[in-house]
């Protein structure tokens, strides 16, 4: 059995694997399949200051290989995952990642002050490209991918910060460089491809959103790729994601230069994703006599 | 709560469009009537499962009823017993009828499946059921469905049983009736339409619904299912319901 604890910002994990944001709500749903404190860590359902309802129904639609969503941050507000779901995910032993996304400026320094000290870590969701106010907004260009991250930043004085990347940009390593410069600890990518399903009867978009993100096994050869830019063009760490189904999957990431990975989608398609994942990588660890999954970050070598 | 890998012992058709399937489990799962499964399609660049109500739960066998509809049914269709699919179960919350002695019935179209598994396990009951269908050719399982006190079957067109659709039928018969409780199963509209009517002439006893909603994870953790209470707010088909007092939710 090969050690696949890792350290991401000073934060011990017994493995690389967390549950990626929005799939996997705040853990209490996958544990009744599975003893979720097998896993690395959890990021949670994204949480703004207020309650949010979330967007109309059809939130969701397949295409090959991936899916769409565009659920729109529904969640019970910050306050509420503090009193009733924070105490439940750290019994689990398992690392407390809190996604939370504003508004506007002063709610993302808000609601980070409020994390302030009781969660592992905090990753801030500035790409949600289906809501519209918020979320995308500050996620595309780089100046206020450094403003948002600073803000938040001055409410974490106890609490490492994550900057969640979107992939829907001009250029992977400027705004991770950006994110960098505001003072995150660590970079998280990539989120949702914004993407389109049409229902040809109808003539309409399946999503009652219209567009949704796209996520699954079919978007993992462009992120591998920006994981690849981003964990090269910074010296924080970087959680790698986007399509990740296996150990094979999860172990190139981290050959591509993350520390640690989150699996999503693959909850959808079997429920025991995330524990199967981390056996697989456990199993090509041991085939390939590596003592420490530490030994495989970032040894990707490109060719000439 | 289990995710299992099931074996197809026969998948076959048995209306147009309609195919029964009976998956053999690796073990005995207690499954209530209105319950449902999250079953894989077959086909691995299909990442989402597919969730269908139980119609029949008999040992390790568990046999449910899918309309082809779409790129996922299309595939289910093709599978062939002794295949493999993963099948995650019992999910959500089914119809508790404890307290009924005499229950009003109605399925439209689909809807009738997880009704029958509701039928089939409350043997003590007096199940009155009114089954709506398209037309004769989507007519299936009138065995199962005989299995009620007393069967009325409806086609759109008349063309089986009597012309209109299970929610005329039942309020035609419903003062004379006098059931003590309504569930009910079936498409939007029919369900909407049948809040309309028993508003409209001030019906006094429970009805629970069973909702069907575009689904991700199943089991209550993505969010993707919602549907509005009348409280405000929303609840997770797949986790809170899939039944629901048709006076909590919006249709």
């Amino acid at each position: 059995m090969a050690d696949l604890s890792v350290e991401i910002c000073g934060v011990r994990l017994k493995n690389p694997v967390i549950a990626a944001s929005g799939t996997f709500g705040f853990g209490r749903e996958y544990n009744e399949i599975y003893d979720i404190s097998k896993i690395g860590g959890v990021s949670t359902k994204g949480m703004t200051l207020l309650p949010r309802e979330g967007n109309p129904v059809p939130r969701i639609a397949e295409g090959r290989s991936v899916i769409l969503n565009a659920v729109g941050l529904q969640n019970p507000g910050v306050e509420h995952f503090i009193k009733y779901d924070l105490g439940f995910l750290k019994s689990k032993g398992v690392a407390v990642i809190a996604n939370v996304a504003g508004k506007t400026l002063d709610e993302y320094g808000e609601i980070c002050a409020k994390l302030n000290g009781l969660v592992d870590m905090v990753e801030l969701n500035i790409s949600c490209p289906n809501v519209k106010a918020g979320g995308m907004a500050f996620g595309i260009k780089p100046e206020s991918i450094k403003e948002v991250t600073r803000v938040s930043k001055s409410g974490l004085t106890k609490t490492p910060l994550i900057v969640k990347l979107s992939p829907n940009v001009e250029s992977i390593p400027v705004n991770a460089q950006a994110a960098q410069s505001g003072g995150a600890d660590c970079i998280s990518l990539i989120n949702t491809l914004t993407g389109m399903a049409i229902d040809i009867e109808k003539r309409r978009p399946i999503i009652a959103n219209n567009t949704g993100g796209v996520s699954g096994a079919g978007i993992k050869p462009m992120a591998l790729r920006m994981v690849y830019e981003a964990a090269h063009s910074v010296d924080i760490p970087v959680i790698g994601m986007g399509g990740i189904i296996s150990g094979i999957d999860a172990l190139e990431f981290m050959m591509a230069g993350a520390c640690a990975v989150q699996v999503g989608t693959a909850n959808f398609t079997d429920a025991n994703a995330l524990p199967r994942i981390i056996d697989e990588m456990n199993v090509w660890l041991d085939r390939h006599g590596i003592s420490s999954v530490n030994e495989i970050v970032n040894t990707l070598k490109l060719n000439n | 709560m289990k995710d299992l890998t099931a074996t197809i012992k026969e998948n076959k058709l048995i209306a147009e469009n309609i195919y029964e399937l009976t998956l053999t489990l690796p073990q005995k799962l207690e499954v209530k009537g209105g319950q449902f499964v999250n079953i894989s399609t077959g086909d691995s660049s299909q990442l989402l499962r597919r969730p269908f109500g139980v119609m029949k739960a008999e040992g390790n066998d568990i046999t449910l009823c899918y309309q082809v509809k779409g790129a996922g049914t299309q595939n289910l269709a093709g599978m062939k017993a002794g295949q493999t699919l993963e099948i995650l179960l019992p999910l959500g919350n089914g119809f508790d009828l404890s307290g009924f002695k005499k229950v009003a019935v109605l399925g439209g179209g689909v809807g009738i499946f997880p009704l029958i598994a509701t039928i089939r396990a409350n043997p003590a009951i007096d199940f009155y059921t009114y089954a709506g269908f398209r037309n004769s050719a989507a007519v299936c399982l009138l065995d199962e469905l005989k299995k009620s006190k007393r069967l009325t079957v409806t086609t759109d067109d008349g063309s089986y049983g009597c012309k209109g659709n299970a929610v005329q039928a039942y309020l035609a018969d419903a003062a004379e009736l006098n059931a003590d409780c309504i569930i009910a199963c079936g498409p939007p509209v029919m369900l909407k339409i049948l809040k309309q009517r028993l508003e409209e002439c001030g019906n006094k006893i429970p009805c629970f619904v069973s909702l069907e909603e575009r689904m991700g994870c199943g089991i209550g953790a993505c969010l993707v299912c919602v549907c509005k209470t009348t409280e405000g707010g929303n609840a997770r088909v797949c986790k809170d319901g899939p039944v629901f007092d048709i006076n909590k939710v919006e249709l």
